[in-house]
């Protein structure tokens, strides 16, 4: 009984209930918005001079001769069972599609923003401990200019430099057989997943560069440096801990904001992923592959933030109201 | 006035200038195509022309024009909803303040590509789909900014105190609220601005933004991976120059913490 | 950037009486190669589906035509026509019946035997009311199709149709048991298809039970990408081997090496500035002879070409027997422009809307196209449209004034035999001209109707025929065999060797 009653437990309740309610918003707007578009969507299946009887069993098929509210519930429910319909434009199941474009996104998502944390936690806590030295400056300096790049021009300069010049990588495309020659498949990540590390480190090392601030000129760091404890220790003993528990929820966001890096990055490689679909998907003005990569996506990132806010609230159970968990 | 600010002013003077000038003069109209093709730089076409003759120099101040429109419509956009709604929230009760806030939390983690993308979709690529998306975006940071900022007013003893004696609500933000945040929410906005920049241009690059022959200095950039080699130019400067904006409105931003709050500039 | 990607387009004006002329000059020479090679083509045309007749797309076209679908009849690089899946055919007196005798012992790649049945099935299957394939109103002919026995298919028309044959080298042999059409092909081809990752690669293998002549190599993979730089950096890496159609000049320079050959073939894609012949301004000849001859077509078309591509101030590209030189009816001249808008009663000119497809090189034409026009006084308001609106506004509802769009076939005269099509140029004179070609009896009598009707075409200015694209094909250079003239995006792909 006590630990059902735990803040935790609590805590985890009512965030669950935001999780859903937000996810139920969420495909409310995605709904109305996708109804906006001019046009019917039963439009693309039939072809020219189509007679009224196949118009309507057009309609019938795509679902667009209900009510609205009878839509939009079988909408959700179908959405929820991750059944997106058919595309439009190719007639094959849109979620079969989607799940096969996540054998590329979801890995160079991953692996973009690791690396990138890996770059950003060591240079963003020089720039800060360094900060009278030449190195740390420049550290900064580097970071500012890295968060003012539009991410597809690194990609453009990177194809350049390395496929092109230097022809040491791919300059785009993803093998035939995808991960079944994981030697290619890597490769031909190398320079997309760079790409987006760099930029994502750059905004990075802004945020562990001030967490690490604050905690250099904290009272505990000083108190336990005072008592003896060596620099290193108290910096894990304490400075981590205090540190970490900003730094997730902003870890959080920028999870989501490596995803549409991703996106923008699969256009520049050619790389065949939810991002590229997704583009084509808006050109063609093809309904169902929009609303399910989007419907996936949103799902993703209000898990993410789900995630990360129960990390944060594992790591320092000192907070007492979400809300106030995220710095502004 | 500070190096950071003197830097960045002169800056974003610079853009805003050419830009505003573009409106009554530019040095070739923007459908000439008297000019040879992929002319290289000269004193007549300052950066050389296009595939269709057009002066490229005369192209990218338009495109600046373009980044300086979107930016600035989008903050105002962005800051009149926002702020607006930062404040209901700071007056509002706690349970709809956590409800509102949670959403507001969602919509930040929302990144501003897929609304874009979203809004896109629904009403096609256009330059307005692009400044509704990325204000929606700025919005969603501003009221959850202004929203902390009200509840710490809010907190004050000098507050509560014009609470208790029955000052309207209204007041209390024009006289007590506004006067202490705003500092802080201009140096946000600031920030907004030079994203607002970088998020257009990433639209424009997948053909999702203004569509021609509006030339975005994305879609410029998106034209010029073709004749690199040719047209080297092409492919360097807007980018070079969407680099400058955004560093510049950065520093702009620095500069007008430092200035506001000398210890809050501290971290640089 | 995009060529005809979009589905309707591709289905609707791709296609109809047009044809795939495939051209393949084959290259000679190429000693030592391997027939163990996999060729990797690099093609922007991704498939929407592997179904020519569910909106596949004219990528579908280039992957799998003659190469894993065969049809009856082939066509060669002079226009004519030869036998593939049929050994000969005879036609009735009152040429209503065509009798067409199959080859024996061909197979599909699953293993089941094609017969009269299954292409009957494949005819029925292109006519069907589901069916998108534009080619359908081509065929509008065909009364009945029949199987008497396993080798011998009748086709009995409704009125005698010159182009019989020709159209039904259209129709692919399909395997009347098969299930899925969309993401799997069973053909009876030199190739099986292997797989295909969307949005990537598309792979296909020798058919090693082929009954023809087997193909040259051991696979082929399309490697599809959205932009022409990324497919022509897949070139430059060496990622592909080949490239079907270069985008631009400029791209060109990157390939002058010895590592690379270009060629520079025949295309029957034209760029038409199509005004609505329906409605003011441009229900008067004399305004749109002015507005044709107020465009410098020839600075166009060396602005988005170069050195490439030809002007043929006409419908019809050079590949087609009726072809004649008709640059100089409305030729560039300004004075003569303003001469001619004057007399229509727009001494001043005056405004329209012209719809400009999204992609390249529509906006750079648009562009174009306004400064030359306020050269005569006439103000452009350019109006982006995206595929979807051009289909359902200017090609379904006619609701245009103006627009720019991209023709990718041959033998497409024919529309301005059609008073409904988009344009609605409805002379009486050329209508009659163009169905009496269609029934004509002999390919001489054909062309003679047909020049004339083109000559009336071009002398009212019905469209403005920009120019014709050039077709370029670079690839590396120890490959040898290939297609150059990839007409309406073929692309045999079995006589391709690597040295």
């Amino acid at each position: 009984m006590r630990t059902l009653n735990s803040p935790l437990v609590r805590y985890l309740r009512r965030r669950l209930l935001i999780l859903v309610s937000s996810l139920f918003l969420a495909t409310v707007t995605l709904f109305v918005l996708l109804r906006l578009i001019p046009g019917d969507p039963s439009n693309s299946l039939l072809s020219v001079g189509a007679t009224p009887d196949q118009i309507k069993a057009a309609r019938h098929a795509v679902g667009s001769d209900l009510p609205l509210t009878q839509q939009f519930f079988h909408w959700f429910n179908q959405l929820i069972h991750f059944n997106f319909g058919t595309s439009l434009i190719s007639g094959v199941s849109v979620s079969g599609e989607v799940f096969s474009r996540l054998r590329v996104t979801v890995p160079l998502t991953c692996i973009s923003f690791f690396l990138a944390i890996l770059i950003a936690l060591p240079v963003g806590f020089i720039s800060a401990y360094r900060r009278q030295k030449w190195y740390g400056t420049l550290l900064n300096g580097l970071s500012q200019l890295g968060i003012a790049i539009p991410v597809f021009w690194v990609g453009i300069i990177f194809i350049y430099a390395f496929a092109l010049h230097w022809m040491v990588f791919p300059a785009g495309g993803f093998p035939p057989d995808g991960w079944h020659s994981p030697l290619a498949a890597v490769r031909s990540l190398v320079l997309p997943v760079s790409t987006i590390a760099i930029v994502m480190a750059s905004s990075l090392v802004r945020y562990v560069r001030s967490a690490t601030l604050d905690v250099l000129g904290s009272d505990y760091l000083r108190t336990s440096r005072a008592l003896g404890f060596k620099f290193s220790h108290a910096i894990v003993r304490h400075g981590l801990r205090n540190g970490a528990a900003p730094v997730i929820s902003i870890l959080g966001i920028e999870l989501a904001t490596t995803f549409v890096g991703a996106v923008v990055v699969e256009s520049v490689f050619a790389l065949p992923g939810l991002g590229s679909l997704l583009i084509k998907a808006i050109a063609e003005h093809d309904y169902p592959v929009i609303q399910g990569v989007l419907f996936l996506s949103t799902l993703g990132v209000l898990i993410i933030g789900f995630l990360a806010d129960l990390l944060q609230r594992i790591i320092d159970p000192r907070l007492n109201r979400f809300t106030e968990s995220r710095s502004g | 006035m500070n190096t950071r600010l003197k830097l960045s002013l002169s800056i974003l003077g610079t853009f805003l200038f050419s830009s505003g000038m573009s409106v009554i003069w530019l040095p070739y109209k923007l459908d000439d195509t008297s000019g040879l093709r992929l002319e290289s730089p000269s004193w007549h076409h300052l950066l050389g022309t296009d595939k269709l003759g057009r002066d490229y120099f005369s192209r990218l101040i338009v495109g600046s024009r373009i980044v300086v429109i979107v930016g600035i419509t989008t903050v105002i956009i962005g800051a009149l909803i926002g702020v607006s709604l930062g404040l209901l929230a700071g007056f509002a009760r706690r349970t709809r303040d956590d409800t509102f806030s949670a959403f507001l939390d969602i919509l930040i983690a929302f990144p501003t590509l897929l609304l874009a993308m979203l809004i896109v979709a629904a009403r096609g690529a256009s330059l307005t789909s692009a400044i509704l998306a990325i204000s929606l975006g700025i919005s969603a940071v501003l009221a959850r900014l202004t929203r902390l900022l009200t509840k710490r007013v809010l907190g004050a003893d000098y507050i509560l105190a014009a609470r208790a004696s029955g000052t309207s609500w209204f007041r209390i933000v024009i006289i007590h609220i506004l006067p202490n945040i705003w500092t802080t929410l201009i140096v946000a906005l600031s920030l907004q601005f030079g994203l607002a920049g970088l998020a257009e241009a990433g639209l424009s690059y997948l053909g999702l933004g203004a569509p021609p022959p509006n030339a975005s200095w994305g879609s410029l950039l998106q034209e010029a991976q073709d004749t690199v080699y040719t047209a080297p130019i092409a492919a360097i400067a807007p980018g070079l120059l969407l680099v400058i904006l955004v560093v510049g409105v950065n520093l702009f931003a620095d500069g007008l913490r430092e200035r506001f709050d000398p210890t809050l500039g501290g971290n640089q | 950037m995009k060529k005809f990607t979009s589905r309707m387009t591709i289905s609707v004006i791709g296609g109809l009486v047009a044809a795939a002329l495939a051209l393949t000059f084959t290259a000679t020479g190429a000693h030592a190669a391997s027939s163990d090679a996999t060729i990797n083509v690099g093609s922007l045309y991704e498939p929407q589906n592997l179904d020519n007749t569910g909106g596949g797309g004219q990528g579908v076209t280039e992957a799998l035509n003659g190469n894993v679908y065969e049809s009856l009849f082939k066509l060669n690089d002079d226009g004519s026509v030869s036998n593939l899946l049929a050994t000969g055919y005879t036609v009735s007196k009152d040429g209503l019946t065509y009798t067409i005798a199959l080859h024996k012992g061909v197979k599909f790649s699953s293993g089941k035997s094609l017969t009269a049945a299954d292409v009957k099935f494949s005819i029925e299957k292109v006519l069907s009311p589901t069916s998108k394939s534009a080619r359908k109103s081509s065929l509008g002919a065909i009364a009945s199709v029949t199987a008497p026995d396993d080798s011998t298919v009748v086709v009995k028309l409704n009125s005698r149709s010159i182009s019989t044959i020709y159209n039904l080298s259209y129709i692919w042999v399909v395997n009347s048991a098969a299930k899925d059409f969309l993401a799997t092909a069973d053909g009876s081809g030199p190739y099986k298809f292997t797989s295909w990752t969307r949005g990537s690669s598309l792979t296909l293998t020798r058919n090693d039970s082929y009954w023809g002549t087997p193909a040259k190599n051991k696979s082929v993979v399309y490697h599809y990408f959205t932009s022409a730089t990324a497919l022509n950096n897949a070139l430059l890496t060496g990622a592909v081997d080949i490239v079907t159609t270069i985008q631009s000049p400029d791209a060109l320079k990157q390939f002058a090496s010895a590592k690379y050959k270009i060629t520079n073939g025949k295309s029957t894609t034209k760029l038409l500035l199509a005004f609505n012949d329906r409605v003011a301004p441009f229900n008067k000849v004399l305004v749109r002879k002015a507005v044709t001859s107020a465009i410098n077509n020839k600075k166009f078309l060396q602005s988005v070409w170069g050195d490439y591509g030809t002007l043929t101030g006409s419908m019809v590209p050079p590949k087609d027997p009726w072809f004649t030189d008709l640059t100089k009816v409305n030729p560039y001249n300004v004075g003569l422009a303003k001469r001619e808008l004057a007399a229509a009663g727009y001494p001043k000119g005056f405004t329209f809307r012209l719809d400009t497809p999204t992609y390249d090189p529509h906006p750079a034409a648009a562009a174009f196209i306004k400064s030359e026009l306020a050269k005569v006084g006439i103000t452009v308001q350019i109006n982006s449209v995206t595929d979807d609106q051009w289909y359902n506004n200017v090609y379904k509802a006619h609701d245009f004034t103006a627009t720019l769009q991209e023709h990718v076939n041959d033998r497409d005269l024919v529309w301005y035999g059609n008073p409904d099509f988009y344009w609605g140029y409805n002379n009486p004179t050329v209508t009659a001209l163009i169905n009496q070609s269609e029934t004509a009896l002999t390919l001489s009598a054909q062309t003679a109707l047909l020049k004339k009707a083109n000559r009336l075409v071009v002398q009212e200015a019905a469209s403005d025929w920009i120019y014709l694209y050039p077709q370029i094909v670079v690839a590396a250079s120890n490959l040898s065999g290939y297609p150059l003239n990839g007409l309406n995006s073929q692309f045999y792909a079995y006589n391709i060797v690597k040295a």
